[in-house]
């Protein structure tokens, strides 16, 4: 697996300077996250580590623009997306950003190829929804529903719809929490692929300790603070992975 | 089409039958509002262009008997644009036919050559008259159609005791008789009895034998100050002795159906705008219910880059289709019913000329308050649709807050209660504002049903009073001339009569301070059994000498009270009398007194107008027969008979009031069909759950009826003290003193309301349970919150 150029500073593509975010709860302030700086460079596989309530989620929710942290900046591609207003953020999230989520999040009422086109149509030039559904390997099953798939397929149509928009960042929300163990090693497989053939820098977020083994760089998180950032020599085929 | 107006229709579909049902009540609203605003519409401008094209009159004043050239000097008065002077008078009319049947006709009379310059007529058949055609006259449509009189017939009038023949010309229509009213005090008169007739000037002064006329009719120039104009001519009159003057509003006919329309005007405002207020209910629950089961599916929205604007215009889309679908239809409905409502009608008045427009500013606003609502009601949820976080709408939510309500706090024996009970009493706490809205939904539905009830006992009651409480005579004589009062005892001797007993009804002016009113007193017996005197208060009441009764309808057009004294003004004479009090009276007003007092005011002679009869039940065919052998009688009308009559005539009231039955229970259905559905489709996992851990399929089913039959129970009373105001406030608009009629609802229609209430209710639950029963256990339990 080719490494990423890190620390060259035209390559960089993310950068988390002081990053916080608490929310109120009730009475009780819950701090999310705190403190967190982190650069990231363009082509890089990072896997976000963390237990549940650790704030990986969060930090996923804040880099894709879909929250705002309470203090800290955030800047990706040179844009600085905690100064964007919700126009901009929107933009952002639009050009920069493919999501995968934990339960999938397809349209129920819509096709696996339309699901695909949802995504397609907001943006100026987007990828060949065909190519991109081959692509994960689900050109055949393109006019199914999401009832009609499995679950593995279901998350194979959500990489197709994160990818047709072609963003640089590809952030996935446990993309394998729903999966069996053969899916999930699947699943992995068709993002190490993106991210080497495509060039798209992935980030993804797990409490799956083994899947670690096939990032760049692993960064482990606890209770709202990156407590190890770990370089990856050698990334493990997902393939081999074990769980 | 993209895929978000792709992703619209396919959730649409998916939810077609919440949205039909919405859509029904919407469709209801924008019906009712088209039917009932464009029937109103042709309707006036039918009566507006028959009232024009014959020249229906501004007033009308009444004297005592003047010249014919007394026109001339009446038209020269300023502001008048025409007059036309005639004989208005009620004689006897000899139907053709060997039983020689008689009824009271109003005779008035039209000019022999060139037509009226005010109140002509239009002949539907046969002719006009034609010079010298001898005898003949023209009869009312509606008088000729019931007693299948047509042109070419020949019917009796009499005349000083003489019967004098006439051939029927012609059938006509006139505006003055749009509805064959006989005065203010008988708008509903059965043309069994009462028919009107239109006679030759010449003819009617050959037979009294000099060119006098008794009323003269005016048209006004446009702008004209007809008050003014009025006073003027009843100066020039003052010869003549004027005894009323009618403006066109008072005008019976005119006033009946402006009365009419009216009613049509506030069902086109109120009736639509409860339908809509529920329709943007019913819409606003089940776009927050769309909204709150599709979070995941906005938060994906706006976490892969749809702008907030997309994402609310997209949910509003949902509203949009909603009042389109039910805007359009509703619209298109409203048109064909206004047209079904607008040809009964005319054919039902033949009404002489009709016009009949498509309204399209209407059918436009139609469309347009339909979709309204629904836009505004959609606003609220599609908006906090667009404020989402996607960060938020992705995780889980938590469970919603659950504890013990205020109730089980009250009264704690109700945590003892089974799951049966105490589930749906939580649940019907747990989302407060839903359940309002079912409440809300029950209650409007069960007003809607009590306000057409209502009107349906009112009216049923009406004519109970009128004809088992008032009128409990079998038959009353009416005399083309008084008659002596040793005629009762003649009366009561006959074989066919149980009892008879006098009546005097006298033409005469009340007058109490500035207000006056023209009206009839009637003379009674005291112990007048056959004529029932009902007081306001309650109970029965008698005439008494020098005091006078009024009908309840005076107490305000005459701003009088018991106590007061009044001034009573005939031909003949004055009196000044104490009123005794008021006594109910559903139809006209009326001044009541004795016998003798009615006497002076007739001038003091021993007469009588006419006969109240008890008739021995096997007599009651042939009774007609035995009281026309009196020369003088003019008609006789059996009650029986004027009650068929006036049920038939009613029965077009009732069509519109079983629809407004239907519309409202349809409403009920609609909006409760809408909160149970969404209810059941909320709480899908949970119920699944329940069934998982072995609830029974019956049991839940139970749970679901309990829950609504609670909430239903709830909108049941809110429900009828609404439908009683709004019936009440519906009955005040139609006090006047044409009309008095008490709102009545009896008990049964009150039971019935809840039961048809209740039945609703349960069968509107039916789509939710059945889809309860089919739910996928294993697949619902793993679903991600929604």
């Amino acid at each position: 697996m080719s490494k990423p150029a890190s620390g060259e500073k035209d390559n960089s593509l993310l950068q988390l300077e002081d990053v916080s975010r608490s929310y109120q709860m009730g009475q009780v302030e819950v701090k999310a996250l705190i403190r967190v700086t982190l650069d990231i460079v363009r082509g890089e596989f990072i896997v976000i580590l963390g237990p549940s309530g650790s704030g990986k989620t969060t930090l996923l929710n804040l880099i894709g623009g879909i929250d705002s942290p309470s203090s800290g900046k955030i800047t990706v591609d040179g844009i600085e997306i905690t100064a964007l207003d919700e126009k901009g953020l929107t933009g952002y999230r639009r050009n920069h950003i493919g999501f995968i989520f934990q339960f999938f999040n397809l349209i129920p009422t819509l096709t696996a190829k339309e699901n695909v086109e949802f995504a397609a149509e907001l943006v100026e030039k987007p990828g060949d929804v065909l190519e991109v559904l081959e692509l994960v390997g689900l050109k055949e099953r393109a006019n199914h529903y999401p009832s009609e798939l499995s679950g593995g397929e279901q998350q194979r149509v959500a990489i197709a719809r994160a990818m047709v928009k072609d963003p640089p960042i590809l952030l996935c929300d446990e993309p394998t929490g729903e999966l069996d163990f053969e899916t999930g090693k699947h699943i992995l497989a068709a993002m190490r692929r993106i991210n080497e053939v495509n060039r798209k820098t992935v980030l993804l977020v797990t409490h799956n300790t083994a899947i670690g083994d096939i990032a760049h760089r692993v960064i482990r998180l606890r209770s709202g603070e990156i407590v190890e950032v770990r370089q990856n020599p050698s990334p493990a085929d997902p393939q081999e992975l074990r769980w | 089409m993209n895929k978000l107006q792709r992703k619209l229709v396919r959730d649409l579909a998916a939810s077609k039958g919440l949205i039909l049902a919405v859509a029904v009540v919407i469709f209801l609203g924008v019906a009712l509002f088209g039917a009932s605003f464009m029937g109103y519409q042709n309707l006036k401008s039918s009566y507006d262009y028959s009232y024009e094209r014959l020249r229906f009159a501004d007033f009308t004043v009444k004297v005592g008997e003047a010249p014919s050239n007394a026109v001339e000097e009446l038209e020269v008065i300023p502001g008048v644009a025409a007059v036309t002077g005639r004989v208005n008078t009620d004689i006897a009319l000899e139907l053709p036919g060997d039983d020689g049947k008689r009824v009271e006709a109003r005779v008035i009379s039209l000019p022999s050559g060139e037509r009226a310059a005010v109140n002509d007529v239009k002949v539907e058949e046969g002719s006009y008259f034609q010079g010298d055609d001898g005898n003949v006259l023209l009869v009312e449509k509606s008088f000729a159609k019931h007693h299948e009189l047509n042109p070419g017939d020949t019917v009796s009038l009499t005349v000083d005791d003489q019967e004098i023949s006439f051939r029927i010309a012609g059938i006509v229509t006139s505006p003055e008789y749009i509805w064959a009213a006989k005065s203010r005090q008988e708008i509903l008169v059965s043309p069994e009895t009462f028919g009107v007739v239109f006679v030759s000037q010449d003819t009617v002064s050959e037979l009294v034998g000099k060119p006098s006329i008794n009323e003269f009719c005016f048209l006004i120039d446009e702008g004209a100050d007809r008050d003014s104009i009025i006073a003027q001519v009843e100066d020039e009159l003052v010869p003549y002795g004027v005894m009323e003057v009618v403006t066109r509003e008072e005008q019976p006919s005119y006033a009946a159906l402006e009365q009419d329309l009216e009613g049509f005007g506030a069902m086109a405002a109120a009736f639509p705008l409860l339908f809509l207020s529920v329709g943007a209910l019913a819409t606003y629950i089940l776009l927050t219910r769309i909204v709150h089961s599709q979070r995941a599916q906005i938060g994906l929205m706006r976490a892969i880059g749809y702008s907030r604007r997309q994402v609310l215009v997209h949910y509003l889309s949902f509203a949009l289709v909603i009042g389109i679908i039910g805007a359009l239809s509703g619209a298109i409905a409203g048109y064909l019913l206004s047209e079904v409502i607008t040809n009964f009608y005319i054919g039902f008045l033949g009404l002489p000329f009709t016009k009949i427009e498509m309204q399209w500013l209407a059918v436009a606003e139609g469309i347009f308050i339909g979709i309204l609502p629904c836009i505004v009601a959609g606003i609220l949820p599609a908006y906090s649709a667009s404020r989402i976080s996607p960060a938020e709408a992705m995780r889980t939510p938590p469970p919603a807050t659950g504890r013990k309500i205020l109730l089980e706090r009250l009264f704690p024996f109700l945590t003892r209660l089974s799951s049966l009970w105490k589930i749906p009493l939580r649940n019907i706490f747990r989302n407060r504002r839903r359940s309002l809205y079912t409440v809300i939904g029950v209650t409007f539905g069960v007003s809607l049903i009590l306000v057409s009830a209502g009107m349906m006992d009112s009216v049923e009651a009406l004519i109970d009073f009128q004809f088992n409480d008032i009128q409990r005579y079998d038959a009353q004589v009416t005399f083309a001339q008084p008659q002596p009062i040793a005629l009762v005892d003649e009366v009561n001797g006959w074989d066919e009569v149980e009892e008879a007993q006098p009546v005097l009804q006298i033409p005469i002016r009340l007058e109490h301070g500035e207000k006056t009113y023209f009206t009839f007193v009637m003379g009674l017996s005291p112990d007048s059994e056959l004529y029932g005197l009902h007081s306001t208060g309650g109970g029965q009441v008698a005439v008494s000498d020098e005091r006078i009764l009024l009908s309840e309808g005076l107490r305000k057009t005459l701003d009088i009270d018991a106590g007061d004294v009044i001034t009573l003004r005939s031909s003949f004479a004055f009196q000044q009398v104490e009123v005794a009090g008021f006594v109910k009276q559903p139809l006209g007003s009326f001044g009541y007194v004795t016998v003798e007092q009615a006497q002076e005011l007739a001038g003091g002679q021993d007469i009588i107008s006419g006969l109240m009869l008890n008739v021995k039940p096997e007599y009651i065919d042939t009774i007609r027969e035995k009281a026309n052998q009196i020369p003088a009688t003019a008609s006789v009308e059996l009650t029986a008979e004027t009650k068929g009559e006036i049920d038939e005539m009613m029965d077009l009231g009732m069509a519109i009031m079983w629809v407004m039955l239907a519309f409202g229970a349809t409403l009920a259905f609609a909006i409760v069909f809408t909160t149970v559905t969404v209810n059941i489709l909320e709480r899908r996992r949970e119920i699944a759950t329940m069934r998982t851990l072995g609830e029974g399929k019956i049991r839940i089913a139970g749970m679901i009826t309990v829950e609504n039959l609670l909430l239903g129970l709830a909108g049941l009373i809110p429900g009828i003290l609404l439908g009683y105001g709004l019936a009440l406030y519906y009955f005040r608009l139609m006090q006047t003193d044409m009309f008095s009629f008490d709102l009545v609802i009896f008990p049964t229609t009150y039971v019935l309301t809840a039961g048809v209430v209740i039945f609703i209710m349960l069968i509107s639950q039916l789509p939710g349970i059945r889809q309860v029963n089919r739910l996928n256990l294993a697949q619902m339990t793993k679903e991600q919150a929604t």
